[in-house]
């Protein structure tokens, strides 16, 4: 178990390499190469020599190796991720500020789904085709195709500006604490990834369940006298368990994205109004740092959802120490 | 998928007909998978919807007359016009007809959505193929880069790409198509790495095949049904991924316009009670959406071994 859980590490750590190496190459494509954020940062003003002079401070006339490599130095061995371009403030402060917001966020609505989500599929695989399974998964269908934007807005529309009047955006500032302190703005924003991130989820829990329930132990369990809720629960659930943390754990980035949108519909100052921003004015480092911090949390959920496995299924636990 | 042995096409077909000649009752294995298909009402109508879009896109226009793309023109109209017979349903912001609107940004959404769909699925596929064909050490490293990608929020990737390259059009189609293709490329490396096991895959190399005739006629034809499903669900989700840029403003720059754009500026009318400007366009957009996916499910079930005895 230990040397699978190194090589994980290991293999992790590769990828967060590429994933570096990959938005560090990026701006080099830009017309302008990598001077192009001094356009934005120095403004229309900008003589030829004032950006040359942002190049040199900023070390861009390094080869293109030596900056990479001043780079990793920089973040694994001072873990220092930079100084914004754009806004007076290190890639951290950014960093420290928006994302407890961002993941009360994720993290509340994520909660939620998996509550929501799993007993519906398990429900709804047991009543096949029966009309509570049919109307389910005929607004599951349509919900996967409406774009969380338009969700948002619609959401909007009957909960803030119709009867039940809730607050169309949570408070302002940067308080990471805001969501205990004024639950009633997180209502919308929470409830919107909710129902995406339920559509999206509750398809693949009903065909996992599916799945289970025509395996031979789920046979010898009805046969052995097991009632209804025994059989479904504990023999088919924990079964179907299996795949879903690995599209948990895959469903982290998709999660986050949907961050980005519904942090614009509803005007809530988190991670990903400053990646919006970040991206749009090239501030690289910022991009950096960000995508940086999303992709360990990525790897992380995956990490975790290979170490929940083990534990949801015997059988991968025991695979695993056998190799 | 398969752990047991699946009956073949042909020996289903030989338990139906076991009396009369093997030779008149062979049905030809597309019209068994097109008889599924029609089977499904629900897909038909689906297809029927988006042809009668293309359709309403493309040839609406022609029929319907009005300006899209003159600004100064569109300000002489009056803005933000409730439905009249004069505008079917209504004007919007800046003056332009919403009916023409939809049809005009729905050309944009469609060929950006089904172009960049196309090279999703083009670069998955290769991609997919050569990894999952050639194995070994190619397919570790090859696999670690795909990881890298779906570590990264789509959304975050697309971003940035369009800060750095321009937001026009065919730039929008490069930068969603090489954005969306990670997924792709991980479903046809499985494909290819099952039927490269497979007896036949085996037997043709024993023969002497050399790798690239093993992936041209055999390994590419068997992973064709996989290939034709995932495209759909790709041409749907760079149609949303389209709008989604649209709503954030790095759609594509106006005048001209894509469904994303459109209900963004509805969005900021909404507010004061014009619905024709946001409703109508959602609708559309959402149906559209819903019916690709069916036609994708539809597909996936009339490729699938397992139905065809149905």
């Amino acid at each position: 178990m230990l040397i699978y859980v190194l090589r994980r590490l290991v293999q992790s750590f590769i990828v967060l390499l590429i994933v570096m190496l990959f938005i560090f190459t990026l701006p080099y494509f830009e017309p302008n190469g990598i001077l192009a954020p001094a356009y934005i940062v120095l403004g229309t003003h900008a003589t030829p020599q004032t950006i040359h002079l942002w190049g040199v401070q900023n070390g861009m006339f390094h080869p293109f190796f030596v900056r990479f490599w001043n780079y990793l130095l920089q973040v694994f061995v001072h873990f220092n991720l930079g100084h914004s371009y754009k806004q007076n403030m290190s890639v951290w402060g950014i960093i420290s500020l928006y994302v407890p917001r961002t993941i009360w966020l994720a993290l509340s609505s994520l909660l939620l789904t998996v509550f929501i989500a799993l007993p519906l599929g398990v429900y709804q695989a047991s009543r096949r085709n029966s009309t509570f399974d049919y109307t389910a998964t005929s607004v599951a269908f349509i919900l996967y195709g409406v774009p969380s934007f338009l969700l948002g807005i619609l959401v909007l529309q009957f909960f803030s500006f119709g009867w039940p009047h809730l607050p169309a955006s949570p408070p302002g500032g940067v308080s990471p604490w805001a969501m205990f302190t004024d639950p009633a703005g997180f209502i919308l924003p929470v409830l919107t990834l909710t129902l995406l991130s339920i559509a999206f989820l509750s398809r693949f829990m009903r065909s996992a369940v599916l799945e289970v329930l025509v395996q031979d132990y789920v046979r010898t369990a009805k046969g052995k006298g097991c009632s209804q809720s025994r059989v479904l629960f504990r023999h088919a659930l924990r079964n179907a368990l299996g795949p879903i943390v690995i599209i948990l754990g895959l469903y982290i980035p998709q999660l986050l994205g949907g961050a980005v949108v519904i942090e614009s519909v509803f005007n809530y100052s988190g991670l990903g109004i400053q990646t919006v921003n970040a991206a749009a004015t090239l501030d690289i480092p910022t991009v950096l740092g960000i995508t940086l911090l999303v992709a360990i949390l990525t790897l992380f959920g995956n990490f975790l959802a290979d170490i929940m496995l083990g534990v949801v299924n015997p059988r991968v636990r025991i695979e695993r120490s056998g190799q | 998928m398969s752990q047991s042995n699946e009956p073949s096409s042909a020996a289903v077909i030989d338990t139906n007909a076991n009396e009369t000649n093997l030779s008149e009752q062979i049905v030809p294995m597309w019209r068994q998978r097109l008889r599924i298909f029609t089977h499904n009402k629900l897909a038909i109508a689906s297809l029927l919807f988006i042809v009668a879009l293309v359709l309403f896109c493309y040839l609406g226009p022609v029929l319907y007359h009005t300006n899209q793309t003159d600004q100064a023109a569109a300000l002489n109209v009056a803005w933000n016009a409730p439905p009249s017979l004069h505008h079917l349903l209504g004007t919007d912001s800046s003056g332009f007809d919403v009916l023409g609107r939809i049809m005009y940004g729905g050309e944009y959404s469609l060929s950006l959505g089904i172009l960049a769909g196309i090279i999703t699925i083009i670069v998955g596929t290769i991609y997919g193929m050569i990894s999952g064909f050639l194995g070994g050490i190619v397919d570790t490293v090859m696999m670690r880069i795909l990881d890298a990608f779906l570590s990264i929020p789509i959304l975050f990737l697309l971003i940035t790409l369009i800060a750095i390259f321009q937001r026009s059009t065919v730039f929008l189609i490069l930068i969603i198509g090489t954005t969306l293709w990670f997924g792709n490329a991980r479903i046809i490396r499985g494909d290819a790495l099952l039927i490269k096991k497979l007896e036949y895959s085996q037997a043709a190399t024993a023969m002497g095949g050399s790798k690239w005739h093993i992936i041209k006629r055999h390994v590419f034809p068997n992973s064709m049904s996989n290939i034709v499903t995932v495209a759909t669900f790709s041409v749907a989700d760079a149609i949303l991924f389209l709008s989604t840029l649209g709503f954030l403003g790095l759609g594509i720059p106006a005048p001209q316009t894509d469904w994303g754009t459109m209900m963004q500026n509805g969005a900021t009318q909404q507010p004061n009670g014009y619905w024709w400007e946001i409703y109508p366009t959602a609708v559309v957009f959402v149906l559209l959406i819903v019916a690709i996916t069916y036609v994708g499910e539809a597909l996936r079930d009339a490729f699938e071994v397992r139905l065809l005895e149905r």
